[in-house]
């Protein structure tokens, strides 16, 4: 059993180690000063220094570090929210009815393998029209598009697993559809609410292309805000700012991601518990 | 500024619904972000501003936006009519594709003095000027004088590289200085200095070539087989790109990578992975924009620059510009024209020069600021000696060229195709990529 | 009864279907409108219809097939590699992660990063001089491998995609894994099972329907897949890079033909609506 266990321990030390290792090294490279990052390739940062990360504070007025984190936030909030609430309702009817199972599902869930890029033409005559161009709600509903189809699929997922039987009771005591939804299942559905918000907001997050094209000023998301930092000395990448920035740009999905875990792990075993 | 950060932040969470806050009233600029580009243009701008005679609704608001993807989002705004820039960037080599959306402007009566045809002509189209020239990329030839030096003066080595001429090239050439170089002497040069062929070499490699597949690299690439005579297509409009000069040039490149004169994961480098590799002092030679003097002099103190090669045409180095244009769907097209005319007169000239800008001066012009900028002197004589734009550099669809050439030339360095194969698919892509 | 069911299940869809028509109606419309017309940016409100033209033009073009089979087998092989690690790791990690669940949060940490970033951090990460990874080869072995050229820029992407996202994976198995009842697996100890049967036998049937939407989900994620190779070695050299998702984005944004860049989209999620259509036909046959 120790034997096990220590073998255990050596796997995850070396998945963790692999499948981190290009945040490590930008981790490293984010405190090596710029005579370093071209000196010293290796993880071991000989003369720490903080410079990188007052120069993505600092850089220059028109990089505001601060406005980009908040864009995003805004931005991925809408884009993660916004398609729980209005794919609910269907997916409980895609999961227990059955309906639109052949040709709603299916089309809905393939727009994930689209490039949406293809609508930014439309779209920003669309948004332009309506005010929405260069604002964090435009941004958000477009994210919100873009995390629909996998809200779809874990929601249908989700709610195929919970025992019929519970609802078949609240049926039987005499709640109407609305109320036994609101009442019974939305409870239930609670730890895939959490996984589907986690998982669209890491990709709201993340997203470059349509940050890109319907921002110019007001909503520059980070993904887009980075790669500002990437060129301000000018020519080519300043490889420790841009390390710097990276990490900066990544910590608040990290945050969201380990606080959420805490919750996500309590309510597995509350799914085991009720299985 | 954290603080107002702060309150901006919480403002603009309550302004959250109210709709784009957009600045109205003056000319907003759309400028190459970041870099000397961003900083020179910032002085000028400041200039501008601060004169009386510019009423308030004509002052320069600049914006930036990511250099990521700049173009493409560029297209995008110009084709959906945006009105968020009154002024935009254009490239020589994207001009033909932005011209339908922008109108030409008018030059102040200086510019021809203080760029020179060759300059202004960077930014025409169908014989109209679009923009107002403001930064000018040619090529170097950077190499490193402590090991031609070295050498130069051991007889040993000198037999050594006249072997491996013979070797490789079927010449027994000997070592030159960097100003006298033939791309025979730079081939040769790279191979000495690259440890695959020679395990005695200083450095591991002799030389870096740009090998992505990326429209940029291509630029690179053409002074080589230009100076071999190489043209994009003739004077009567047929595509001449199956040429000896490409033949001869793309092989000889390929020779140096299949040698190991190059990284053999140059087939993924760009600019900045080419800097990374010749500053970190295992690179004896090779060629790059200018924009990388002060960087590459910078690591390696001993770095000597010069013009590009030169070939059995000539020497060659392929130029391009930035500049300024109005976009056609402006709504103060008139301060936009007013703000572009003093641009391309010589006080904004010199102003942007001394702040950090690289604009194409002609030689009277850049002697007024050679005390400050002498690197300005000598780019703008290589421009006018050596610098060349293809035909057809400038057409509609010039960009979409240098992408169908990229994708072919790089595939037959990574050796998917031959040259006969490449030559056929880059002369299909061309004909019907300038038919139009 | 009846009509009153129709009634609810249309209340039901009706906050997502007016919210996709909302975002999406117009865009789609004349999305299809370009598909099958001749359109240039400089006349985007004037398309000249012309019929299955830019099909013809994306069936005949060597390109587009490359790219298809190129996504195609980088979808098969990450998601397969993906889900293989991912199951491995959620399974054989579990009795230690019952106990320490900061575990999880070390291996989900490489999912929370753009995937644009990534694409990044390998440029520099694989890069022979400034690079650790070279850096440590050259001196532990004297020498490294070229990451990036022709015959391993495949190889490297691949292993770049599958390490980000195994993560993901990983999650959707342990949450399965975790949510087999405790006494489905006492009892089958009880009747001295051992470890590897419980598993064949057991546990893994239990999560049959977890592996598809893992493997389904990898699989459309590694077909569309843009950033990471984007950023880290663009469409690659002659091509060899280009995934459906570049292909037409450098046709669309890059080239300028708007027609054939829709046309190859149609065509790209007509063949996906195809596919998973087939698949959700033959899954409810078999359940």
């Amino acid at each position: 059993m120790k034997l096990h266990n220590s073998l255990r321990w050596l796997v995850f030390l070396l998945a963790a180690f692999a499948m981190n290792f290009p945040v490590i090294a930008t981790v490293a490279t984010a405190f090596k000063g710029p005579g370093e990052v071209t000196k010293n390739p290796s993880l071991w940062v000989q003369a720490p220094t903080l410079d990188n990360f007052i120069t993505v504070f600092t850089v220059s007025d028109r990089l505001n570090i601060f406005a980009y984190l908040w864009n995003s936030a805004v931005a991925a909030m809408i884009g993660s929210i916004l398609p729980i609430i209005v794919a609910f309702p269907i997916a409980w009817a895609m999961s227990r009815r059955s309906y639109g199972r052949a040709v709603m599902f299916p089309l809905i869930v393939n727009i994930r393998a689209l490039p949406l890029i293809i609508f930014a033409i439309p779209l920003y005559m669309v948004y332009s029209a309506t005010g929405l161009l260069d604002t964090r709600v435009g941004l958000g509903l477009i994210l919100a598009i873009v995390n629909l189809p996998l809200t779809l699929m874990l929601l249908v997922n989700a709610i195929s697993d919970i025992p019929i039987e519970l609802e078949e009771a609240a049926r039987v005591d005499g709640a109407r559809l609305p109320r036994m939804l609101m009442r019974v299942v939305l409870p239930l559905c609670r730890p895939a609410f959490v996984t589907t918000f986690v998982f669209g907001f890491i990709t709201g997050w993340n997203e470059f292309l349509f940050g890109l094209m319907l921002t110019t000023r007001e909503a520059v998301p980070m993904t887009v805000g980075a790669s500002f930092f990437f060129a301000s000395s000018g020519g080519g990448v300043q490889w420790g700012v841009a390390a710097a920035v990276m990490v900066v740009a990544a910590l608040p999905p990290l945050l969201l991601g380990l606080i959420m875990y805490r919750r996500l792990s309590g309510s597995m075993v509350a799914g085991a518990v009720k299985g | 500024m954290r603080v107002q950060s702060y309150l901006r932040a919480g403002a603009a969470a309550l302004a959250l619904l109210a709709g784009p806050t957009i600045l109205q009233a003056e000319v907003t600029v759309l400028g190459w972000p970041g870099g000397p580009e961003e900083a020179a243009l910032r002085a000028v701008t400041d200039i501008y501003n601060g004169k009386a005679e510019v009423a308030a609704e004509n002052k320069v608001d600049l914006l930036f936006t990511s250099r990521e993807g700049f173009f493409d989002k560029l297209q995008v705004d110009l084709a959906a009519g945006s009105t968020a820039f009154d002024v935009n960037l254009i490239a020589t080599y994207s001009i033909g594709k932005y011209a339908p959306f922008m109108e030409p402007v008018i030059l102040s009566e200086e510019a021809k003095k203080v760029f020179g045809d060759t300059v202004l002509k960077t930014m025409q189209y169908d014989g109209q000027q679009f923009g107002v020239p403001t930064d000018l990329s040619l090529h170097f030839l950077y190499y490193r004088k402590d090991l031609i030096d070295a050498l130069m003066a051991d007889d040993a080595a000198k037999t050594k590289y006249a072997e491996i001429a013979q070797k490789y090239l079927g010449e027994a050439l000997q070592p030159k200085m960097p100003e006298d170089w033939t791309w025979r002497d730079f081939a040769a040069n790279a191979l000495y200095f690259s440890q695959s062929v020679n395990p005695d070499s200083p450095t591991r490699y002799g030389t870096v070539i740009q090998m992505k597949n990326l429209l940029f690299n291509m630029m690179v690439f053409h002074s080589w087989p230009r100076s071999y005579g190489a043209n994009w297509m003739d004077d009567a409009g047929n595509v001449t790109v199956d040429s000896e000069a490409f033949r001869t040039a793309l092989e000889m490149a390929k020779m140096l990578y299949d040698a190991g004169a190059t990284p053999a994961d140059s087939a993924s480098y760009e600019y900045a992975e080419a800097n990374a590799a010749f500053s970190s002092g295992q690179v004896a030679a090779m060629v790059q924009w200018n924009a990388a003097a002060t960087e590459l002099m910078t690591a390696q103190p001993t770095t000597g620059t010069f013009a590009p090669p030169a070939g059995p045409d000539g020497r060659f180095t392929h130029i391009h510009g930035l500049g300024l244009g109005i976009n056609k769907a402006s709504d103060n097209k008139e301060g936009a024209g007013a703000f572009l005319a003093w641009l391309s007169g010589e006080e904004a000239a010199l102003a942007y020069a001394k702040a950090g800008g690289a604009p194409g001066l002609a030689s009277e012009t850049a002697a007024k600021v050679a005390a400050d900028r002498p690197d300005l002197v000598q780019a703008g004589d290589y421009a006018s000696n050596y610098g060349f734009v293809m035909n057809g550099g400038t057409s509609a669809n010039a960009l979409g060229i240098y992408e169908a050439q990229a994708k072919e030339f790089t595939g037959f360095w990574a050796g998917t195709q031959d040259l006969d194969t490449t030559m056929k698919n880059i002369t299909a892509s061309m004909t019907e990529l300038l038919k139009k | 009864m009846k009509p009153n069911r129709t009634v609810e299940n249309a209340v039901l869809a009706s906050p997502m279907v007016l919210f996709l028509l909302a975002m999406l109606g117009f865009p789609v419309i004349l999305s299809l409108v370009y598909g099958f017309s001749e359109t240039r940016f400089e006349a985007l409100t004037s398309p000249t219809f012309n019929g299955l033209d830019n099909f013809r033009q994306v069936m005949a073009d060597t390109s587009f097939w490359q790219a298809a089979w190129f996504s195609l087998r980088f979808g098969v092989i990450t998601a397969i590699l993906q889900c293989t690690l991912g199951l491995f790791l959620a399974v054989y990690l579990a009795p230690l992660i019952r106990r320490h669940s900061w575990m999880v949060a070390v291996l989900i940490i490489p999912m929370v990063v753009a995937p644009a970033m990534i694409g990044l951090m390998y440029r520099l990460v694989l890069h022979e001089f400034v690079g650790p990874l070279p850096h440590y080869l050259f001196q532990w072995f004297g020498a490294s491998p070229a990451f990036l050229n022709g015959a391993n820029v495949f190889k490297t992407v691949v292993v770049a995609e599958t390490l980000q996202w195994t993560p993901f994976a990983f999650v959707l198995f342990l949450t399965a894994y975790q949510a087999i009842p405790t006494e489905m697996r006492e009892a089958a100890t009880v009747d001295g099972t051992r470890p590897w049967r419980m598993f064949w036998k057991i546990e893994l049937p239990l999560m049959m329907p977890t592996l598809f939407a893992a493997v389904f989900v990898r699989f459309i994620d590694g077909f569309r897949v843009f950033d990471t190779i984007y950023t880290l070695v663009g469409p690659g050299p002659g091509g060899a890079t280009t995934s459906m998702s570049i292909y037409i984005y450098e046709t669309f944004l890059r080239r300028g033909e708007i027609g054939k860049a829709m046309a190859a989209a149609i065509l790209l999620f007509l063949s996906a609506f195809l596919v998973l259509a087939v698949a959700q036909h033959l899954l409810r046959r078999r359940g």
